[in-house]
Formats: structure tokens, sequence, C-alpha cells
């Protein structure tokens, strides 16, 4: 590497004197900064989280049913699938409480665990109560499946399995819970969007 | 008066490897240590490019907020505090020549420099502050970053070299520069 000869002006007197001059005490910068920076950072990290969601939800892709054929035989031999029902909710054959919610849209849950005796679904719509919302087995196959009504926005929720196996949605983003689990994610569209 | 700032290190550090690692990993909260270890390190440095303590707090923010958008680039996780340089670095620089264009003059950035708080009560070193700030005035910006690294941080041309990008034939070019500059201003001021 070439080596950069003193200048003759760093020898000089003059020059050296107006040097120290120089203000080279330390700056420190305000108490608050880490703060402001870590709520920016914050942000950041729920807003890329939701947009990972929402492209999931959002690509053109066939969404009427995943179904993940590796899992059979591996135990819990499991595949899931979301099918969102775009109509609005009707008020007909629905509990009262679901057509209340006129705002909602409905989605399909499903997962294949031919071998599971019961699956059910907690999430944060459902204050995570696992006893909330079962699945119910189809005939003769081993799909489980509900239906509910999710305001718009972005949810988290997963798969309880036989009351005490939790399955995060393999066909869906996840995001970690901070407990050591994954956590699915769902981006539901508000009024006017279709999926 | 303080001691310069620490070196730029090339070994680099595995507590920040593990930070960036865990923050890449999901794990956002890790990041506050990076800030807390890195805030002050280069706010000198940030302070004499942009002329104001309140500007280079902006630009640190802006550079950990950068840095966190794109640390899936930082290539070598234990070398954290090098690549948020560069990103500071290229803060403050653009900083200075989109101020420069708004306001048209190019005498930001060297009040701090020279330390008003060093007005003794003895007139000649006021005037020695006032001359060197003249001088400073009038070096381009690349200019004056050298010469504030290596006269305020403290740091070798090789340090900077590394530490900047620049070549060491590009670093001797500009250090000539800003020092044939300010042997013409002074002369002028004599």
């Amino acid at each position: 590497m070439t080596k950069i000869e003193e200048h003759p002006l760093e020898k000089d007197e003059a020059f050296v004197r107006l040097l120290s001059t120089l203000d080279r005490s330390e700056v420190r910068l305000s108490d608050d900064l880490d703060r402001r920076v870590m709520a920016e950072v914050r942000r950041r990290a729920a807003a890329r989280e939701a947009r990972r969601g929402w492209r999931w939800w959002v690509a053109p892709r066939d969404v009427r049913l995943v179904i993940r054929p590796w899992m059979v035989g591996a135990g819990l031999a499991a595949a899931a699938g979301i099918v969102a029902i775009v109509a609005r909710p009707q008020s007909g054959n629905l509990p009262a409480s679901v057509a209340q919610r006129a705002e909602s849209v409905f989605v399909r849950f499903e997962l294949y665990a031919p071998d599971a005796r019961s699956v059910s679904l907690a999430g944060s719509f459902n204050r995570w109560n696992a006893g909330a919302t079962p699945l119910v087995r189809r005939d003769g196959s081993g799909l489980w499946t509900v239906t509910v009504p999710l305001p718009p926005g972005t949810a988290q929720y997963g798969f309880m399995v036989d009351g005490q196996r939790w399955v995060p949605d393999p066909a869906a983003p996840s995001v970690d819970d901070g407990f050591g689990r994954r956590n699915s994610v769902i981006a539901v569209p508000g009024e006017g969007r279709t999926l | 008066m303080s001691e310069h700032t620490e070196r730029p290190g090339r070994g680099g550090n595995a507590a920040d490897a593990e930070a960036v690692r865990a923050v890449l990993g999901g794990d956002v909260e890790r990041y506050a240590e990076l800030v807390h270890r890195y805030r002050d390190r280069y706010a000198r440095y940030a302070t004499q490019l942009l002329g104001s303590v309140d500007a280079a707090e902006d630009a640190v923010q802006d550079a950990f907020i950068r840095a966190f958008d794109q640390l899936s680039q930082c290539r070598e996780p234990g070398q954290f505090v090098n690549w948020f340089f560069l990103i500071l670095r290229n803060r403050c620089l653009a900083d200075r020549r989109r101020g420069k264009k708004r306001s048209g003059l190019d005498d930001v950035g060297v009040a701090l420099m020279t330390a008003p708080g060093m007005a003794s009560d003895r007139v000649e070193q006021r005037e020695d502050v006032y001359v060197l700030q003249r001088a400073l005035m009038e070096l381009t910006e690349e200019q004056r970053e050298v010469f504030a690294l290596r006269h305020v941080e403290g740091w070798s041309y090789e340090e900077i070299a590394a530490q900047t990008g620049a070549s060491m034939a590009a670093l001797k070019m500009r250090m000539h520069r800003a020092y044939e500059g300010l042997r013409q201003i002074l002369r002028k001021g004599e």
C-alpha cells in the first residue's frame, strides 16, 4: 500500500498551532435516541410482517385447497389450506353473532390430519382459546375444516391437534410468537377488497 | 479535550455478530444492543460534517433505521460497526450536498469543527479559531471529511482508506489538495 508522506504543512509551527483549536471534545447524543430508533424499528418490523402476509395472501394462486401430500404418513400427516369466501355473511342460516358482524369476511380453515382425534383453531381472533373453535372432520377423509368470520386486518393463529400439539399452518406465512413457537399469519382484506 | 475515538477495527466483534444474526432471525429487540453500543461512536464525526449536534442526531437515527432495513446486506455481521459507519457517512455527505444545493452556501459543517468553546481570553487564539474556520469553509466536503478524520478523529491514512473505501492514491490527492488549499488561504490571510 502506498504511504502518504507527511505534508510540509503538518510540520509548520503556525499550522500546528491552528490545529490545536480544533474541537475534539466528545459529542453525546440525547438519551432519547435509542427509544426513538427502536420505536421506528419495531414499527417497520411489524409492517414488514404484515406486508409479507398480505403479499402471500393476494398473490395469484389457487386458494381453494392446498394439500401437502408429503405430510401424509409423517405421524401428524397434516396439510392445511385456507379458503376465503368472498361473499358477505348472509344472515339467514348463520348464528346471530356472525350475522351481526357485517364487516367480516368468512375464512375457511382446513387441516389435513387423518390420524388426528381432534383439531381446533386458536388465534388472536378467539383469544387463543383452543376450545372455542373446533374443526369438523369430513366424512371418510382426513380433512378437518371450520369456517369463521374474521374482521379485516391481520390475525395470527395455529391449530391444536389432539389437544396438545401446536401446528402452524404450513401453507401460510408464520412469525415467531416470542416463546419459541411459530404462529401463522393471515391478512383479511377490508370492505370492497376481494381476495 | 478527549481522546480520539476508537479506531476502526478489522478483527470483528462476536457480540455484534450474534446480535445481527438474532435480529435477522426475527428477534428485533436485539437491535437495541447495537444502537446502544454505537449511538455515540461517530456522533462527533457527524457533527463535524453537518454542523450541529441536532443534525448529527437526525443523521445517526436515520442511519440506524437504514441499517436495520438493509441488515441482510451486512455480509460480515462481526463488522457491523464499520458497515454502519459507511451508511452514516453516505447519509451525511448526501445531506450536505442537498443542503448546499438548497442554500448555495458551503459554510455549514465547520462551525463545530473549530471550537467556539475555546473562545478564551486570548485574542490571538480566537483569531486562530476564526482563521481556521474560514479556511475549512473553502474545502470540498470530501476534503473536509478526510481532514476531520485525520486531525479530529486521529485516524491514520490507512484507517481512513480502509474505512471510507477510498484508494490510497485518491486519499493522497484529496489530502494534498486540502493542505494546499489551506496553505493558500492561510497565506492570503497573513
